[in-house]
């Protein structure tokens, strides 16, 4: 019997050992997401579409959750997760945004501009910060950028101007944002410098023999034709985004509070709370059913927005697709 | 329809061959004073020169030379370098408006980055140097803006590189980057349609302007990079073996093409295909190792080369 496993494989067998793994990997995706879904139902079924919405104080709901005990009524499901939503959205939104800007300008300057000394450093070391745990950048978050920005850039004033709604203390949306940037801008950056060196080089060409300035070739036929990359992996990022729990709890202030925009600057300084770090920051209180139900709910409608993004960065890439070499 | 003396002559040679069925290189068969009696069509002639490589045929349909008119770009004492191999050594050439330069060599011998340097090309090559001086109209080309030179100086490919981007917009490129403000299409449409009709490929694309560069035929993706050059009125157009990667069809298309452009511009060809030199130039620089062996009319160079070396590459003894 096991002499046969020594013999060469034939195409057919490793085609079906191979087609038994992949089908495994996508039965646990298919049964995760359908227990997620029953175990998230109470807390959708009891608040309605209202659970999207924001009702009351939602940091007070989930403390009633969790003094409900284990037989909780219906109306202790009681959640508006708006705020948590908001948050995720604001937070992933903007990081995203910088994240682009940022690793786009510097993945041009590394194709094209930097000395060929310099390129040799930068790409490896954009490539290692790829990979530093995002708990490392919450440290420096919470360690240093929050308490420098909660005593010497918010002012007095502006700590004054919204004290009877939320303290202000330099954890909040903007140090998140910027946390979340620095986390995210490098695996952009590394994505979108392999997307512009995949780029055939007699494209450039082409272009600069006609008289083009090689920041223009590169910008009109370079990053024209790698626009699927950039996007790629902007999409990469973005889910790195939506998903980190640990180093946003650590420096967005951890309050279910929706940030005003009518504040001005200040809106930038108010303590916020995502999805993911509600999830992780009240998994102690898990056994309390409601609170079990309401983090299951925050999980499935993180896992929905993932599975959003994917689509809509394959919709977004389709009509790109349609002057390049694949038809 | 082919040349009776041609005809007559065949079988005689077919029964030379040795049984082993090797045929010497057609190229060394060279009847120079069989003169055509019936002067063919330029397509049918290149597609018997393709299939008998004979040159006698390929005067035949020959078009008469160009006409010398003023001196644009003259080269002189030029060499490059790259690091510490010298790839071209000191070279200098004259190239008039109003006709067409070959570039002839073996393979490696400093052909492509001699055209390479007279588009500012090689300064994208780090380890590039440039020694000699290069003038375009009587200046300096390095006291040129290298945007500006490059207009004026344009080059196509030897691998057909046309962006993905729709035919129009590939011919409007250098119209569009050229002015601060972006023209609206309106007024670039009659500049593309130009540009598509001297390239002789708008017949062939009018209805689909809008359609994927990329998925026209190897041929046709060249016409659209030369009339993409051509767009920008350059005043000199550099060819780096053109037609390498095309079939004879779409070879000959392009030749007529390089042909009828001569009249209006300078330009610059590079040649693996000795016939194809022959059958376009005006004048032939023959290269080998950096060095510019000959250079001459391109009746000269075929008929009585000078050295040694240009007679054994033109009879097919190395390259």
């Amino acid at each position: 019997m096991l002499h046969r496993l020594k013999e060469p494989w034939t195409d057919r067998r490793a085609g079906l050992l191979l087609g038994a793994l992949a089908c495994s990997v996508l039965a646990v995706i298919v049964f995760m997401l359908v227990f997620i879904a029953i175990k998230a139902w109470p807390s959708f079924a009891n608040n309605g579409l209202s659970w999207f919405s924001s009702k009351g104080v939602v940091d007070q709901q989930f403390d009633a959750m969790v003094n409900s005990g284990l037989n909780p009524s219906a109306a202790d499901y009681e959640l508006g997760a708006w705020p948590l939503i908001y948050a995720t959205l604001l937070t992933t939104f903007f990081a995203t945004f910088f994240g682009l800007i940022f690793s786009l300008l510097s993945a041009i300057f590394i194709v094209e501009f930097a000395p060929e000394r310099i390129r040799r450093v930068i790409v490896p070391v954009v490539r290692l910060l790829a990979a530093v745990p995002s708990v490392i950048y919450g440290l420096i978050g919470i360690l240093v950028l929050a308490p420098f920005i909660g005593n010497s850039v918010i002012t007095a004033e502006q700590k004054s101007s919204v004290q009877f709604v939320i303290p202000l203390s330099g954890t909040g949306l903007g140090v998140a944002i910027a946390v979340l940037t620095v986390m995210i801008t490098p695996i952009m950056i590394a994505i979108t410098v392999d997307g512009l060196h995949a780029i055939p080089r007699a494209w450039k060409e082409g272009a600069l023999a006609l008289g083009v300035n090689r920041w223009r070739a590169m910008w009109t036929v370079t990053v024209r034709a790698a626009r699927p990359a950039i996007i790629a992996g902007a999409v990469l990022a973005t889910a790195r985004a939506l998903g980190e729990a640990i180093m946003i709890s650590m420096v967005a202030g951890s309050k279910g509070f929706s940030p005003n925009p009518l504040d001005g600057f200040v809106f930038f300084f108010e303590p916020v709370r995502t999805m993911a770090a509600t999830v992780v920051e009240n998994a102690e209180s898990i056994n309390a059913p409601a609170m079990q139900s309401s983090l299951y709910a925050l999980a499935l409608v993180l896992l929905v927005g993932a599975f959003f993004l994917s689509l809509g960065s394959w919709i977004a890439k389709q009509p790109l697709k349609k002057y390049g070499t694949r038809s | 329809m082919i040349d009776p003396h041609e005809k007559t002559s065949r079988p005689a040679r077919t029964t030379d061959e040795p049984a082993n069925g090797m045929m010497p290189p057609p190229i060394r068969r060279i009847t120079l004073d069989s003169q055509p009696t019936v002067a063919l069509p330029p397509s049918q002639d290149a597609v018997a020169i393709a299939n008998t490589g004979d040159r006698s045929l390929a005067a035949a349909g020959r078009p008469t030379r160009g006409v010398a008119g003023p001196e644009r770009m003259t080269i002189s004492d030029l060499s490059v370098y790259y690091g510490d191999n010298h790839a071209v050594k000191h070279v200098s050439l004259p190239i008039r408006q109003g006709e067409v330069l070959a570039l002839i060599g073996p393979s490696g011998c400093g052909k492509t980055t001699l055209l390479r340097t007279l588009n500012r090309l090689t300064e994208l090559t780090g380890t590039a140097r440039r020694e000699g001086l290069i003038t375009l109209d009587g200046t300096d080309i390095d006291s040129l803006e290298v945007t500006e030179h490059r207009r004026r100086v344009s080059m196509v490919f030897q691998q057909p590189n046309p962006f993905p981007m729709s035919v129009f917009d590939n011919v409007a490129y250098a119209l569009r980057e050229q002015g601060a403000k972006r023209p609206k299409k309106k007024v670039l449409e009659p500049y593309v349609v130009d540009a598509l009709q001297r390239a002789g490929l708008y017949d062939e694309v009018s209805s689909n302007l809008d359609h994927p560069a990329l998925r026209l035929s190897g041929g046709q993706q060249q016409r659209l990079c030369i009339a993409r050059a051509l767009a920008a009125r350059p005043e000199v157009l550099l060819m780096d073996e053109p037609c390498s990667a095309l079939d004879p069809k779409s070879t000959n298309v392009i030749e007529e093409l390089i042909v009828e452009l001569r009249k209006e511009l300078a330009i610059v060809i590079v040649t693996h295909n000795l016939q194809q030199a022959y059958r376009v130039g005006d004048h032939v620089a023959f290269m080998y190792l950096g060095d510019l062996v000959e250079y001459g009319p391109t009746d000269d160079l075929f008929d009585n080369p000078k050295a040694a070396r240009t007679r054994d590459y033109i009879g097919g003894a190395f390259g």
